[in-house]
C-alpha cells in the first residue's frame, strides 16, 4: 500500500493491575503485548480477538487515552477519536445543551458544536425534543441523540468499538448505513468487532490479538 | 334426538379445477432455484404427465438434465419441445446450450442459426449466438450478435450484461467497469452490476472499490450516488485541544452543570441565594443574638471569614473526588484529567459570587458601607482561587491511588477551619506564634479579607506576593505531575 502511515504501533503491550496492595504482592493480566503494525491513510483496519483480548485496551491506547505499559506510538500527526454515544450526557438538561456539550468533550470547538445543532436534531429526528431534558428521553431517543452527535466526528482516524445498536428498527437501519458510509468513505478506521460477516465487509486488514503479537490476517 | 346432520362432502375438485399451471410449476421451479437438479427434474417429470402442452415442462426439465449431466435425456427432450412447440424459441436455445455442453458446436450453430431465422424478435436467441461465438473463439462475431441485442432489445439487460461480460472475456477490466457502470444505470436491480464490477475491481487489485460496489449492491443505487455526491463534509475537530478551547470546555461544563443543579430544584436558583442566607442568619442568630460573644461588631467578622473559608470548604470537598468520578468520560474520551478539578472549582465560584454580593448587602446593612478599599478584594479573591485550584487538582490527583485519603477530606477542612481563625481575632494568638499562624494560606486570606471590609485598610501587599508566589510554584507542580500522570489515570481509576 502506498498511502502514507498516519499511525505507527512497535511492540504494544497493556497490563492490568489485577490486585495488589501495600501488604500484597501486586500482580498483573496482561491484556496484550507485543503488538506491532502501522495503519496506513484512509484504510480500514479490524481488531478482533476473545473477550478479555485487549481490543478495547489497544482503542484506548491508539485514542490516547491510556499510556502503554511497553511499546511506542507514534503518531505522525494526525486527529484521533474513539467513537462515543452519549459522552458525558447529563439528564437534567435539554437536548441541546447535551448535543453540545457532548460535542465539545468530543474534541469540537464550541462554535463548531453550535454549528452542527441543527443537523443533529435533524438526524436525531428528536424535533421539539430537543428542547427537552434528556431524563425524559426513551433508551432509544438517547441513544439516537448520542449517535447523531457522534456522527459528525470525522478526525484523522476513526476509532469504533463494537458494533452499535442504536434505537428502533427504522433508525438502527439508518444508523448503520451512515456507520458504514463512514467507515467506507476515505475516513481511515480502527475497528473492533464480533461479527466476521462485518469485518469481511468492511476490513482492509484485520490484527487477530489472540495470537502472538497480533499477527495479520488479510 | 334428532339425528346429526351430516354435511353434504364438499366436491372433489374436478379434472378443470387442478391447479393453474404458473403455479403448479412452481414446485419444480423452487427445486431450481434451490439447485437441487434431482429433485427438479423428477418433479418435471411428475408435472410432464399432468401439463403435457405445456412448454415449460419439457424445456425446464431439459434445463435440470443438463445440470445433472444427463445430456442425451435432455437433448431428447429438446427435440420434442421443438416438435411439439415450434413457437417456443425456448427449445433451440436449450437445445444449443446442451449441444454446446456436450462439445457439439457444429450442432449449437445449426440449433441458433434456425432460431436466428424462426425468432428473430428473441433477445436470448441473440445472446446465446454471442455465446457460441465466444466459446468458437470468435469474439467479433459475438460483438456483433450483441451488438444486435443492445441496439434491438434496450429494454432487455441481457444484452448490456453480456457486453460488459465480454470485456471481462477479454481481460479489459476497465473497459469492462464502464460497462457494468452502464449496466447498474439502467438496471439498478440487477445484481451483476454490483457484483461482477467488484470482481473487475478486484482484478484491478482495488479492494476497497470492490467492497463498495458490494456494499451498493446491499444498500442500494442511492447509496453508491450519495457516495459519489460527496456528502456534506463533515468536520474535523482540531487535532488536538488547545488551552483555549479546554478553558471554553471547563467553563461551559460548569455552566451547564450549575444549570443542571438549578433544574433539579423546585426553587432553581432561589436556592444560591437562600443557602448562605440561611446559612448566615443562623450564625446571627446564635453568635449575635443569642450568646451576645465577641462583643460588638463581631458577627461581621465571623461572616467576613466564614463565607469565603465556606467558599474553600465546598469547593475542596467537590474537587477532590471528581477525578474518581469521572471515570466514566475519562475512558470514552480524551480529555485532560485537569478538567474534572477545574470544572468543580469554576462551578462552585459561580454560586459564590452571589454569596459575596449577599455579604456585601449585610456589611452594608450592619453599617460598613463600601469604601475605595473594597477594589482591593479583587487579587484577594483571585489568589483564592488560585490556591482552590492547586489545593483541588493536588487532591483530586492524589485520590484516585490514594482512595483512603477521600475520608479524611472533612476532617482535614474542619480542622483548617480552626486553624484560620474564622471564630476568633489575630489578637487572641500571641505574638510570637502569629507568623507561623499567618503561613497558613487560608488564615491569611481570611486576614486580608477582614483588613480591607472590616479594617477599611489595604491589603498587606508583602504577604499578598509571598501567597501568589506560593500559588504559582504550586501551579507549575500540579500541571507537571498532570502531564506525566494524564495516560495513568483512565487506567488507575478503574482499577
Amino acid at each position: 500500500m502506498t498511502a502514507p502511515v498516519v499511525i505507527s504501533a512497535r511492540e504494544l503491550g497493556v497490563r492490568y493491575k489485577r490486585r495488589g496492595g501495600i501488604f500484597r504482592p501486586t500482580r498483573y493480566h496482561q491484556a496484550f503485548q507485543d503488538v506491532s503494525f502501522d495503519l496506513h491513510e484512509g484504510e480500514t483496519l479490524a481488531l478482533v480477538g476473545r473477550n478479555g483480548a485487549g481490543k478495547s485496551s489497544l482503542l484506548k491506547v491508539l485514542a490516547g487515552i491510556l499510556r502503554p505499559d511497553q511499546g511506542t506510538l507514534v503518531n505522525h500527526g494526525v486527529s484521533v477519536s474513539l467513537l462515543t454515544l452519549q459522552a458525558g450526557f447529563d439528564g437534567e438538561l435539554p437536548g441541546t445543551d447535551n448535543a453540545v456539550l457532548s460535542a465539545m468533550l468530543l474534541g469540537y470547538t464550541r462554535k463548531q458544536a453550535r454549528a452542527s445543532l441543527e443537523r443533529v436534531a435533524d438526524f436525531s429526528e428528536l424535533g421539539e425534543f430537543m428542547h427537552e431534558p434528556v431524563k425524559t428521553y426513551s433508551a432509544g431517543m438517547r441513544a439516537r441523540l448520542g449517535f447523531a452527535v457522534a456522527m459528525f466526528l470525522s478526525p484523522g482516524v476513526l476509532l469504533i468499538d463494537e458494533a452499535l445498536s442504536v434505537g428502533d428498527r427504522h433508525f438502527r437501519r439508518k444508523a448503520e448505513l451512515e456507520m458504514t458510509r463512514k467507515i467506507h468513505s476515505r475516513q481511515t478506521v480502527v475497528l473492533v468487532s464480533h461479527s466476521e460477516e462485518q469485518v469481511k465487509k468492511l476490513a482492509d486488514r484485520v490484527i487477530d490479538l489472540d495470537r502472538k503479537g497480533g499477527s495479520y490476517v488479510v | 334426538m334428532a339425528p346429526r346432520q351430516i354435511q353434504p362432502p364438499e366436491p372433489l375438485p374436478a379434472q378443470d379445477d387442478r391447479l393453474a399451471p404458473q403455479d403448479a410449476f412452481q414446485w419444480a421451479r423452487d427445486a431450481m432455484t434451490a439447485r437441487q437438479w434431482d429433485a427438479a427434474a423428477r418433479r418435471w417429470a411428475t408435472l410432464r404427465a399432468v401439463y403435457p402442452n405445456h412448454a415449460p415442462v419439457w424445456i425446464q426439465a431439459a434445463v435440470a438434465y443438463k445440470q445433472l449431466g444427463r445430456h442425451d435425456d435432455a437433448a431428447a427432450l429438446l427435440d420434442e419441445a421443438r416438435r411439439r412447440f415450434p413457437s417456443h424459441a425456448g427449445g433451440w436455445v436449450q437445445g444449443a446450450n446442451v449441444a454446446l455442453a456436450r462439445g457439439d458446436h457444429g450442432e449449437a450453430a445449426r440449433l441458433l442459426a434456425e432460431a436466428r431465422c424462426r425468432f428473430p424478435d428473441d433477445p436470448p436467441v441473440w445472446l446465446r449466438s454471442a455465446g457460441l461465438a465466444l466459446a468458437d473463439g470468435d469474439p467479433d462475431a459475438a460483438l456483433v450478435f450483441n451488438r444486435h441485442v443492445r441496439e434491438a432489445f434496450p429494454d432487455d439487460p441481457g444484452g448490456l450484461a453480456q457486453y460488459a461480460e465480454l470485456a471481462m472475456e477479454a481481460g479489459d477490466w476497465e473497459e469492462a467497469l464502464t460497462r457494468w457502470a452502464r449496466v447498474r444505470e439502467r438496471f439498478p436491480n440487477l445484481p451483476a452490476g454490483y457484483r461482477r464490477a467488484a470482481d473487475a475491481e478486484e482484478r484491478l487489485g482495488r479492494p476497497r472499490e470492490a467492497r463498495r460496489l458490494r456494499l451498493a449492491e446491499e444498500h442500494g443505487t442511492d447509496w453508491l450516488a450519495e457516495l459519489d455526491a460527496a456528502a456534506p463534509p463533515p468536520v474535523a475537530p482540531p487535532r488536538r485541544r488547545d488551552g483555549r478551547n479546554f478553558i471554553d470546555l471547563v467553563l461551559t461544563k460548569a455552566r451547564l452543570n450549575l444549570k443542571s443543579e438549578a433544574n433539579r430544584n423546585h426553587l432553581r436558583y432561589l436556592w444560591w441565594v437562600l443557602d448562605p442566607l440561611l446559612y448566615m442568619a443562623v450564625f446571627y442568630v446564635v453568635f449575635g443574638l443569642l450568646l451576645h460573644r465577641g462583643g460588638e461588631g463581631f458577627v461581621a467578622y465571623l461572616l467576613t471569614g466564614l463565607v469565603p473559608f465556606q467558599w474553600f470548604a465546598k469547593t475542596i470537598q467537590h474537587a477532590s473526588n471528581t477525578i474518581v468520578e469521572g471515570r466514566g468520560l475519562m475512558n470514552q474520551v480524551r480529555i485532560s484529567p485537569l478538567f474534572f478539578p477545574l470544572v468543580a472549582v469554576a462551578q462552585n465560584a459561580g454560586k459564590q459570587t452571589l454569596v459575596f454580593l449577599m455579604l456585601a448587602v449585610f456589611l452594608v446593612v450592619y453599617g460598613l458601607p463600601p469604601t475605595p478599599h473594597w477594589l482591593a478584594l479583587a487579587p484577594v479573591v483571585a489568589l483564592q482561587l488560585a490556591f482552590m485550584v492547586v489545593v483541588g487538582c493536588a487532591l483530586a490527583m492524589l485520590i484516585p491511588f490514594v482512595r483512603d485519603l477521600l475520608n479524611l477530606v472533612p476532617t482535614g477542612l474542619q480542622f483548617l477551619l480552626f486553624c484560620s481563625g474564622v471564630f476568633y481575632t489575630l489578637d487572641t494568638i500571641p505574638e510570637r506564634w502569629r507568623d507561623l499562624f499567618l503561613a497558613n494560606p487560608m488564615a491569611n486570606l481570611l486576614h486580608q479579607y477582614r483588613r480591607i471590609l472590616l479594617d477599611h485598610q489595604w491589603p498587606d501587599w508583602s504577604q499578598l506576593g509571598w501567597l501568589a508566589l506560593g500559588c504559582a510554584l504550586g501551579l507549575v507542580a500540579v500541571l507537571l505531575a498532570y502531564r506525566r500522570l494524564e495516560g495513568v489515570f483512565p487506567r488507575v481509576v478503574i482499577e
